[in-house]
């Protein structure tokens, strides 16, 4: 084999080797390339399918409420209102019978009360301030905790549907407040701005100590679904005896 | 030794596929791809009469080569048809099988079968790699491709591409080089077989039951 051959043979050997390997760096980079596409495609479907879960869920339970709203408000409602008058009417004059009508004035005071902020309907009417208000309102009568709203900056239309979810992540709160802190005294502000609303909700309960309670259970991941799905962000801060706060920003502009 | 003993090298790659072909067998036993179990062990028995033939018994046996990619060819189309599954994909392997057929045939009725038919090889090469970059268009455009590395299919295709790509170009120049005395094309031929065969055992050994069910 001449000199002339095994030189032109090593080019074609290069040549060769040469494609073949970019053949292979092709193929490579083409597969990753496709297959890292396919995997941003599944997180994407499955955040809107985790979204879609989150927001049939609140379907469900805004269609759930407004069942139970509509039961006490005209069920319950009527009965007590008819349980009013037939005390009234036989007792007029007995002092205790008296008092009993009056119990059953508040009760039915406080059932449609009740019913109204349970209401989607009755909320869609009311602005978040109003709303937030009434619940407010609410713990004063029962008396067992003093209930305190302060609202600062020219308030702004929020849309309904939002504004419901961010009501309904504050009852959250305030149940919680009812059921488990002890508290004296729940203080809710809620701060307008021309971006953003921030509302801050803070109890001087037992609190609770984060990431060990049951209470940063359910409950709260319940809260934080829910703010993500109105793009608001939520922070929540609390010590075992120094009370809970709730922080959260709604962004008005995207 | 003879520089030319060195093809037994790559029949012993050929003996590490066929082998793990075997120990893995169960978990591709319910695809399309059982069959290379057979196809391997077959290849590696022809390989080895040749040598008898031709190292033992002095015999000219480039007869048998000639005999077996009427074998191998069509094997991997037939394949291909099956794991396909676009129609004009299906109708493309069909053509391409059949131009080869009479290629290939074609070739053994002309020409002496004491020489290497190596246009066959050509077409038979030419159309498998057609097949092989359909097979990859097939992987990437479905969810396939997230477990690729666990098909045996892709590792097939890569190997035959690879080697049906080096091998083309050097059976197309062997007119100008004398090979039977060059040293350098056994290192090819080797090298080639590795990288077809390495393929074939990375895919055997990557093999997973459940991405690989027809």
């Amino acid at each position: 084999m001449g000199q002339g051959e095994v030189q032109s043979f090593l080019i074609v050997f290069s040549v060769i080797a040469l494609s073949l390997a970019v053949t292979v760096v092709v193929l490579f980079v083409l597969f990753q390339k496709r297959k890292n596409r396919l995997l941003k495609q599944r997180a994407m479907d499955k955040e809107a399918f985790e979204k879609e879960l989150s927001e049939t869920q609140i379907e469900i339970r805004e269609e759930t409420l407004r069942n139970i709203s509509w039961e006490l408000h005209d069920n319950i409602g009527q009965l007590m209102t008819l349980a009013k008058i037939q005390v009234q009417m036989e007792g007029s004059g007995n002092p205790q019978l008296d008092e009993a009508s009056e119990t059953m004035g508040k009760a039915i005071q406080e059932l449609r009360a009740l019913s109204k902020l349970i209401n989607p309907e009755a909320l869609k009417s009311l602005s978040l301030a109003e709303a937030v208000q009434l619940e407010m309102d609410r713990f004063n009568r029962m008396q067992f905790l003093k209930a305190s709203l302060e609202v600062k900056g020219d308030s702004k239309p929020i849309d309904p549907k939002e504004e419901i979810i961010l009501f309904r992540i504050l009852q959250e709160f305030f149940s919680n407040t009812a059921k488990h802190s002890k508290a004296s005294e729940l203080r809710v502000l809620l701060s307008y701005t021309d971006s953003y609303l921030a509302i801050t909700a803070k109890d001087n309960g037992v609190g609770f100590e984060q990431k060990r309670d049951a209470y940063s259970g359910i409950g709260l991941k319940n809260m934080r679904n829910r703010a993500k799905l109105v793009n608001a962000h939520l922070e929540l801060f609390s010590e075992k005896n120094e009370g809970t706060q709730l922080k959260m920003t709604y962004n008005f502009v995207d | 030794m003879q520089i030319s003993d060195l093809i037994y090298i790559g029949h012993l790659w050929e003996f590490v596929a066929a082998f793990l072909a075997g120990i893995n067998y169960k978990k591709f036993k319910g695809s399309k791809e059982k069959y290379f179990l057979h196809f391997l062990w077959f290849t590696l028995v022809i390989d080895l009469i040749g040598d008898v033939l031709g190292d033992f018994y002095e015999v000219e046996n480039y007869f048998i080569y000639n005999l077996y990619m009427l074998v191998s060819f069509p094997f991997f189309y037939y394949w291909y048809f099956s794991i396909l599954k676009k129609r004009t994909h299906k109708t493309y392997v069909v053509i391409l099988s059949s131009v080869f057929l009479i290629a290939a045939f074609w070739n053994l009725i002309v020409q002496s079968w004491e020489v290497y038919h190596k246009y066959t090889f050509v077409t038979g090469a030419l159309f498998t790699l057609t097949c092989a970059i359909f097979h990859f268009w097939q992987l990437l455009n479905s969810d396939e491709i997230l477990e690729v590395k666990y098909k045996l299919s892709f590792w097939i295709s890569t190997g035959l591409l690879l080697f049906n790509m080096g091998m083309i170009p050097f059976m197309l120049l062997s007119e100008y080089f004398d090979f039977s005395t060059n040293a350098y094309y056994f290192f090819v031929i080797i090298g080639l077989n590795l990288i077809l065969y390495g393929c074939y055992s990375l895919g055997f050994l990557w093999v997973k039951e459940k991405y690989n069910r027809s």
